[in-house]
This record gives structure tokens, sequence and C-alpha cells, in this order.
């Protein structure tokens, strides 16, 4: 299906710095174009929408369809599919509470039971993962079958854990880490973390919201190594061909394992960063987003035959959506229209990627 | 990877006949010793009253199962069956809205309505197919596509509520029975005679509810049309081996095209059996996988992602696995919510049984 299938193919994450890597994978494509043109029509049509403050907005708002796009990409390149992503993040979003709310109960600091929570959530984050890793790699599961199951088996474990309400009582310091900002220049200087108390009417430039540094290291990390090591490279080999990766000595199952586990962990910090965000937890907190994250990946590219696909490039797709929902949001019309709009450009995103490829 | 694990289940005790006739029957199995456990630890499980309600309730899914199954045969998805399902509701509730607000007598707001959708849900599958077969889109990603869209036009048309004010027929049709009895006094024909007094309403047996020949007759259909008749033929043939169906003179876009409408015609169909059986237009919500749903009962009945195989029988058994799975947890007063983690396990273990024991469907 796809022509892309050579791992070489897979330089030109955004870490490799913005040059030429990033030029060449993203040459002759229409998704940036079209990336540009959507900006440039929702500046036009709300105002406003062309500000700082409007860019730094969609980023927050996108930190879970980046980071569960990139989950899902790890997956897409198998040929497989993740569609328990969203219920893991909901999964994560109340476990992490829960064990943040535990440590804090063992008489620990707020920052430690924050810090022992969190990386005790993504360990736990790691389950889903390698189960739908074992099923579809030693059991021969086809992906739609395990990772449905295990959407069915997180919402089931999430809705006992929280018996069908929202788990909450995070404590203060963790929504202001979650809406809270690296920087901030007011009349005073600038300081960082802290936002500074100033009087009422003063404006404070507040720059990057730390999740979305926090989003941007790790899904860097991601393309990184999806890019340049070795797993990356097996990842790519076994999407291209399965035949072919056996007899070249990839070990395709523990590899198979490790997208899966990869794909969970995001999905998992991505759960925690809604905690963070929304201070609370619920099921299905990500129940709708997992079109938003296939589409972002489909959009940014790949092939769903697997073999092809870069962080970059979903990264891309994934803005496009970004920008269509806060657009959308900013010039008054109802969210309603995203999910049409956002069906659309998944379907002719493929038509365009066959017919330049095609062309090309 | 097959093979090894095949070959393995074959030296083993299952590898026996009757091991592999439970292997071929085995959902029908469980949903037998669901029954049997179910009537033990439930209260009133095992009535009529219970078994008449979730055929009620089931008539939704049986409907996506079944549009289901004949996608799954060519080796496609839909994943757009749910919420055209809720755009056929809100569609017809909206279209009745209008009509009645143009007063229009209901007995033809609700005829028109079903009508306009009924053709109207042939249109999402029009797509799809196209789609799929003209610009060679993977049927997960298109059908994907029309989720959204869907979806979207779903919510513009019922603004995120549902759409009341709807005829009291709907729901009187939808949730009537067939028979209306109190022994020894009466036996009524659709309605309940007007003279028995409000009091008195309990002591009457309903039976028979309306969707059941109603179901019956159309998964009947549905099943004849793929077994018997060439569209059938066509489809497992295109899901066997599309080469093959090419170089037999099989017009396979065409007929891809034609089952992909089918499937949203039945969603459509879906879309009116819930209006009339909830007397309002309800949009789909992402929680309600409906199609996830459908693609598990069509698999727990023996079907392959892969294609080429699966009945509508079998998809049918299948949503009774799921369905009795949740009405008998309830009933047993076990938390809702072990119901989808037993939906997980069990289509698991569905497909690995289907593995092990490769030709016993």
């Amino acid at each position: 299906m796809s022509k892309n299938r050579q791992p070489a193919l897979a330089d030109g994450a955004p870490t490799g710095g913005r040059g030429r890597a990033f030029a060449s994978s993203v040459k002759g494509s229409w998704v940036l174009i079209f990336l540009g043109l959507e900006i440039a029509f929702f500046c036009f049509k709300s105002p406003g929408f062309a500000a700082f403050d409007s860019g730094q907005m969609l980023l927050f708002y996108g930190v879970q369809v980046f980071l569960l796009a990139t989950a899902e990409l790890f997956v897409i390149i198998t040929g497989g599919i993740d569609l328990s992503v969203g219920y893991v993040l909901g999964f994560a979003s109340i476990v992490s509470i829960k064990l943040i709310g535990w440590f804090g109960s063992l008489g620990l600091g707020t920052g430690l039971s924050l810090l022992l929570g969190v990386g005790a959530t993504l360990l736990v984050g790691l389950i889903p993962g390698l189960v739908n890793g074992a099923l579809v790699a030693y059991l021969d599961v086809p992906p739609f079958i395990a990772t449905f199951s295990m959407l069915g088996v997180c919402h089931g474990v999430s809705e006992l854990i929280i018996n069908g309400v929202y788990a909450m009582g995070l404590p203060k310091l963790a929504s202001d880490i979650g809406t809270g900002h690296l920087m901030y220049v007011g009349p005073g200087g600038a300081s960082l973390f802290q936002k500074p108390i100033v009087d009422r009417g003063v404006s404070v430039l507040e720059i990057v919201p730390n999740i979305v540094v926090v989003t941007a290291i790790v899904v860097g990390i991601f393309a990184f190594a999806l890019a340049r090591s070795k797993f990356g490279r097996h990842v790519y080999a076994i999407g291209g061909n399965v035949d072919a990766a056996v007899r070249a000595g990839i070990p395709v199952k523990r590899r198979l394992l490790g997208v899966y586990a990869t794909s969970s962990f995001l999905a998992s910090l991505a759960g925690v960063v809604y905690a963070f965000m929304y201070v609370s937890g619920k099921a299905d907190a990500g129940a709708s987003l997992l079109l938003d994250s296939i589409a972002a990946v489909v959009i940014g590219g790949a092939s769903m035959f697997g073999g092809s696909g870069t962080v970059g490039r979903t990264m891309i797709g994934a803005l496009i959506i970004a920008v269509l929902d806060l657009g959308l949001r900013m010039s008054g019309t109802p969210t309603f229209d995203k999910y049409i709009l956002v069906g659309v450009i998944l379907i002719l995103a493929v038509i365009v990627e066959r017919y330049m490829q095609e062309a090309a | 990877m097959d093979g090894e694990i095949a070959a393995e289940g074959g030296r083993g005790i299952l590898g026996t006949r009757a091991g592999r006739a439970l292997a071929a029957n085995w959902a029908a199995g469980f949903l037998l010793l669901m029954l049997i456990v179910f009537s033990l630890t439930g209260r009133n499980f095992l009535s009529i009253v219970n078994f008449q309600n979730v055929i009620q309730i089931q008539t939704v899914p049986f409907l996506l199962a079944a549009a289901e199954t004949f996608v799954v045969i060519t080796g496609g998805i839909d994943l757009s069956v749910g919420f055209v399902m809720g755009l056929a509701s809100v569609g017809a509730a909206r279209i009745m809205q209008l009509m009645l607000a143009a007063s229009v007598a209901p007995g033809w707001a609700i005829a028109a309505a079903i009508a306009a959708v009924l053709v109207g849900s042939l249109l999402p599958g029009l797509v799809n197919g196209i789609v799929i077969t003209k610009f060679k889109v993977p049927p997960f990603i298109a059908t994907m596509g029309m989720f959204g869209i869907a979806n979207g036009l779903a919510l513009k048309i019922s603004q995120g509520f549902p759409l009341g004010g709807l005829p009291d027929q709907l729901s009187a049709i939808g949730n009537g029975y067939l028979l209306y009895v109190l022994p020894g006094e009466f036996v009524s024909l659709f309605s309940r005679p007007a003279s028995i007094p409000y009091a008195r309403i309990r002591e009457i047996a309903r039976l028979v509810p309306l969707t059941l020949p109603f179901i019956v007759i159309a998964l009947a259909a549905l099943s004849f049309a793929l077994k018997r008749a060439r569209f059938g033929r066509h489809t497992y043939a295109i899901g066997g081996s599309m080469d093959a169906a090419v170089r037999s003179g099989i017009a396979v876009d065409r007929h891809l095209v034609k089952v992909y409408v089918l499937s949203s015609f039945l969603a459509g169909l879906a879309g009116v059996v819930n209006i009339f059986q909830t007397g309002i237009g309800n949009y789909t919500t992402f929680n309600a996988q409906y199609e996830f749903f459908a693609v598990a009962a069509v698999v727990l009945g023996g079907a392959s992602l892969a294609g080429g195989k699966g009945r509508i029988w079998s998809s049918a058994l299948g949503v009774l696995v799921l369905a009795f799975l949740e009405n008998g947890l309830a009933i047993s007063g076990i938390l809702p919510f072990y119901r989808y983690i037993a939906v997980g396990v069990l289509l698991v273990v569905a497909v690995v049984i289907d593995k092990l024991f490769p030709d016993a469907r």
C-alpha cells in the first residue's frame, strides 16, 4: 500500500532539530500547507485567534491528543490498532488520583506523594499495554479484538475503583502544576513557575503551560526513539513486512510487547496530565479522543497497513485537529461541527495521500 | 504462529471429537451455562417477562450485529453503524417535530419520517462504499470518518439534547405486545381492553413483544439473503478471496458498495426501532460503543475479522451472549461494571478458541 516502508524515511522527527531532517519529512507534504491555510482561515474568521495566548491554549487543550496520537502511531506503524488508549487514559486519571491520595494519607509530603503517585501510575499504566501486546504477539489475537477487550476491562476496573462517580481530591499543588506556566512576566519582572501576585487588572504574561513542556519533552523522546533507535527501526521493519522482520532476526514478539506497552504508557501519561489539568478523574475521560488520535496519525500520512509514519507528521495531524477545535470554539460555531470536519478531513487525507504517492 | 498453536491444540485433550464439537458450539454452550447459573443466582431471571425484556432491549444490537456480519464477511468493518443509528433516530424525530408543528396528522408524520430516514440511511453507506472501493480508503478509516460525520450531524440536529414531543403512538407501538392475557377473563390482541380497571393492569400478562416477530423476520430475511441468495454467495466470495472473486466475474466494487449500503440501511432501521421504543429521538453517545459491541457479537458468533466467515444467526447468538451476560449480572445484583470486564475476557477467549480450532466453525 504505502511506499514509505523504509526505516530511513523515518528520519526527521522534530527532535532532529528544526533543520533539514524536519523539512525533508514534510517536503512536498500537503498537510503542512493545509495547517497553514487552516490557521490563516481562523485568524481571518475569528478576531483574537491570531494571538500568543490562543496558540498556548491550543497546545494546552491539545496535549491529550498529542500523547494519544503518538501512542497510536507506534501501534499503527506495526500494522495494528489500539482502541484502548482512551479508556487507559481514563483509568490512569483515576488511578493517579487514588494513588496520590494514598501516598498522601501515609503522611508523605504533598510533593513527594505527587511524585510517587505519578510514578506508580505510570508503572500500573504499563499493564494494559503488556496484556495487549501479549495477546497480539503471543496468542495471535487480532489487535482490534485484543485492544477492544482491554478497553472494556479498563472501563470496568475504572468504574469499580470510583464506583461510578468521579475521582477527586487532588492536592492544590497538582492543579497549580497542571494549569500553571513555566514562566510569568509581570510588572515586577519575570519569575519561573510562581505566578506573581499583582493587582486586579494588571496583566501578567504567561509563557508556556507546564504540561505542554512535559508533553513536548516526552513526545520528543519517543520521536527520537522511533526515528533513531534500534527499537524504532524494528518497529518500522515489523510494519513493513513481518516475515522479513522475523527472518532478519528481529525479536518481533518482544518488540510488539514493547510497542503496546509504549502505547499504554503514553495513554497513562495523558491520563495523569488530565488529572492534573482538571483535578478529577473519570472512566470515560478519553472516550471521545479515539477518533481524534487515530485521525491525527492518518492525517499525518501514516498507512493503516503499517510501515510508515513519523511523530513529526503525526503532530502536524494533531495540530490540524487542535486548530480546528479551538478555531471553531472561538468563532462561536458549536463544536458539533468539529466531528463532521474531522471525519471529512480524515477521509480526504487518505485520498490525497494516495494521490500524492501515485503522482510521485 | 497460527499453525503452531493449532497443532498444539490438536494434540491436547481438546483435540478429540467431543472437544471439537464443544469448540464449534462453545458460544451456545456458554449461553446455556449462563442461563443455568443466572437462574440460580438471580431472582426472576428465569421468567418470560425477563426474557421478553432482553429481546426488546436487544432489537437494536441484533440489527447492528446483522449489519456488521455482512461487512465483516467481506473482510471489512463498519464503525459508523452506531452513529448512523443515532442520526436516523434524531433525524426522524426532527422531521416528526416539524410536521407536527405544521399540523400534519401524527400517523402521516410518523410514516413520512420513517420513509425519509430509511431512504436517507442509504446515503452514509453509499459514501462509505464509494470511498472504500473507488478511492481505496481502508474500511476502518472510511467508516471512522463517517462515524465522525454522522455523530456531528446528529448532534447538530439535536443540539445535544434528546428530541421529545413526539406522537404517543410511537412508544405504544414500539413497546406493544401481541397478546394481552388475563387468565380466565380475556385474551386480547395488540392492546389491553379499555374496560380493565387501572388497578388491575399489573395482573395482565403481556406476551410476545411486537419487536420479537419483527426481529425474527428481519434476521430470517437477512440470513436467507446471506445463505441462499446470490448476494450472500458474492459476499462470502469476496471475503474468502478478493482475487478469486474478481476472476470469477463478480463485480466486486459494486457488491462492496451494496454491502456498505445494506449495513447503513440496517443502522437506519435500528434508529427507527430506537425511536419507536423510546418515544424520543436519541443521538448516540461515545460511551454507547454500539459499533464495537456489534463487532464483538459477530466475533463471538465465530466470524473472523479477516473475512470469509460469519452467519447471521451466529451473530445473533453472539448478541444474546452479551445480552444475558449483562442482564444476568444485573439481576444477580453484581455491579454493572463487571460486565465490561467480562465482555473483554469473553472476546479474547472467543478468538483464542477459534485459533485453536481453525476448522471448527
